[in-house]
C-alpha cells in the first residue's frame, strides 16, 4: 500500500477513465458485431489490450494494469456489458500483469508485451470457444478466428506502445516511475 | 427503499452473485436452459428494475433482436458437416442452410442474451459511486484505490471539454490531413496523446490537492454516505445462486 502513491494512483485513473471511454462504444460495437459478425468481433478483441499495455508501459510499475482496468470497468458499469465488464477488465489485467510479475517487473522490453497479449489471446480464444459455440463451425472459419485475434492482440499491442513512447516523450510520467530518463521521441 | 426494487439492494451482491448463473448458462449446449435464464433475469428486470424510456425499450426488444441476428448469422457460420443429417431449409448456390444449424445459432443467441440479461441486473439499477463505496465496505478494497476510482467518474465530463480544446487547437494550426477514412483515423489517434497527456498532468494535481488535505494520512476512512447490506442482500444472492441448481433441473423435467 505504501508503494501506491497517490500520484500514482490518479494516472492510473486518468488512463484508466480514458481507456473506458474508449471501451465505451467498443462494448456497444462488440454486443452488436459479435451477434453478426463474430470473426469481426475476433479481429477487434485488442482494443481491450490498449488500456493495460499504455499504463505499464508508461508508468512501469506493478499493478498498473491491473488498477487501470479496474477504474475502466466502473467507467464501463452502463454498458450491455454491465458491471461485468468489470470483472472482463479485471481478467485482461490480470492477464497482462501475469507476464511482468513472471519476470518480476525487471523487463520492461516491448518483446514481453507482445508475448503476454498472444498468450492472453490464445487463453481467451480457448474460453470464447464454448460462449460463441465455435466448435460446431467449419474448420476454415476457426482457423481465421485464431489468426485475427492473434493479429488484433499485435496490432493493438504496437498501437499501445506507440502511444505510451509518446506520452513519456511529454514527459508527464517523469518521476511515477523510480530511476528513469526521459528517452527521446519515438520516430513513426 | 422499497423491498421491490432492485434499486435498494446492494451493488457487489448485484455484481457478483449472478456470476455462477452465468458460469452454468455459458456451460449449457440446450436450448431450454439459457432459455430460462434469460426469461427469470427479464422478469426480475421488468418487474423490479423500476426501467423507464430508453432502459426499458433497450431491454424489451435488445433481446429479441440479438437472438434473432444470432440465430441467422452463426447459422451460416456452423459447420455443415455436423448438422446435415437434420432437413433443408433452402439452397442457395452452393450453401445450403440446414435447421440444425439454425438451432445451434439460437442457442449461441439464447446464452449470450441470457449472459448479458443477468449482468443488466446490476448495470441497470446500480450507479457507480455507490458501487465504488460498496467495495470499499464490504469486499475491503483500500479506500484510495476506491478513490481513485471516484475521480476517474469525474474525469469523463472533463475529458470531453479537453477532447474539444484539442479539436479546435489542431483546427487552428491547420493540422487536417484531409477527407477520407484514413486520415480520419490518423486525425484520432492524434487526439490521444494531448488528451492522455493533459488527464495525467491534471491527476498529478488533483493527487498533489488531495495529499495537501491529508488525504491517506489515516488507515480507515469514514463515509458520508452508507450503503447498507441487509437481509434482502442475502436472500437476493440466495435465489440466484439457488437458480444455478433449478434452472437445469427444470430443463431436465421439461425435456
Amino acid at each position: 500500500m505504501k508503494r501506491l502513491t497517490t500520484r500514482f494512483l490518479m494516472a492510473c485513473a486518468a488512463i484508466g477513465a480514458a481507456t473506458g471511454v474508449l471501451l465505451l462504444p467498443a462494448n456497444f460495437v462488440a454486443a452488436a458485431i459479435s451477434a453478426a459478425v463474430p470473426l469481426v468481433y475476433a479481429a477487434m478483441v485488442g482494443i481491450w489490450l490498449i488500456g493495460p499495455v499504455v499504463a505499464l508501459a508508461v508508468l512501469r510499475r506493478p499493478g498498473a494494469a491491473l488498477l487501470t482496468m479496474l477504474i475502466a470497468g466502473i467507467i464501463n458499469i452502463p454498458t450491455p456489458a454491465g458491471p461485468s465488464a468489470i470483472i472482463t477488465n479485471l481478467m485482461v489485467g490480470v492477464a497482462m500483469e501475469l507476464g511482468f510479475l513472471l519476470t518480476l517487473y525487471r523487463i520492461w522490453k516491448p518483446w514481453l508485451f507482445y508475448v503476454t497479449a498472444l498468450v492472453f489471446e490464445t487463453f481467451y480464444a480457448i474460453s470464447a470457444y464454448t460462449f460463441f459455440n465455435i466448435d460446431d463451425m467449419t474448420p476454415a472459419v476457426q482457423g481465421v478466428f485464431f489468426v485475427l485475434m492473434g493479429v488484433s492482440a499485435i496490432v493493438f499491442t504496437w498501437l499501445g506502445l506507440v502511444i505510451a513512447g509518446r506520452l513519456e516523450a511529454t514527459g508527464v510520467a517523469r518521476g511515477i516511475t523510480p530511476g528513469r530518463r526521459p528517452v527521446a521521441p519515438p520516430a513513426l | 427503499m422499497s423491498l421491490f426494487s432492485l434499486r435498494s439492494y446492494n451493488p457487489v451482491v448485484k455484481v457478483l452473485a449472478p456470476v455462477p448463473a452465468m458460469v452454468v448458462s455459458i456451460g449449457s449446449r440446450d436450448l431450454l436452459t439459457p432459455a430460462i435464464f434469460a426469461a427469470v433475469a427479464l422478469v426480475m428486470l421488468l418487474a423490479f428494475g423500476r426501467l423507464s424510456g430508453r432502459p426499458l425499450l433497450g431491454v424489451l426488444l435488445g433481446p429479441i433482436a440479438l437472438v434473432a441476428v444470432m440465430t441467422v448469422s452463426f447459422g451460416v457460420w456452423t459447420d455443415p458437416a455436423k448438422v446435415d443429417d437434420t432437413s433443408a431449409l433452402f439452397t442457395l448456390g452452393p450453401f445450403t442452410l440446414w435447421s440444425g444449424a439454425l438451432e445451434t445459432g439460437l442457442a449461441t443467441g439464447l446464452r449470450v442474451t441470457s449472459v448479458m440479461l443477468l449482468a443488466l441486473l446490476a448495470g441497470l439499477t446500480t450507479d457507480g459511486p455507490d458501487l465504488v463505496r460498496s467495495m470499499i465496505t464490504h469486499l475491503r478494497m483500500p479506500y484510495r484505490i476506491g478513490y481513485a476510482g471516484f475521480a476517474a467518474i469525474r474525469f469523463v465530463p472533463r475529458f470531453r471539454s479537453d477532447l474539444e480544446v484539442i479539436r479546435l487547437a489542431h483546427r487552428v494550426r491547420g493540422v487536417d490531413g484531409g477527407r477520407g477514412v484514413v486520415p480520419a483515423g490518423r486525425r484520432w489517434a492524434g487526439y490521444a496523446v494531448p488528451l492522455l497527456a493533459g488527464a495525467i498532468r491534471h491527476g498529478d494535481r488533483v493527487s498533489l490537492a488531495m495529499e495537501a488535505r491529508g488525504f491517506g494520512a489515516h488507515r480507515t476512512r469514514t463515509e458520508r454516505r452508507q450503503v447498507p447490506l441487509r437481509a434482502r442482500d442475502a436472500v437476493l444472492a440466495a435465489w440466484l445462486i439457488s437458480l444455478c441448481y433449478l434452472v437445469p433441473y427444470l430443463s431436465g423435467v421439461i425435456r
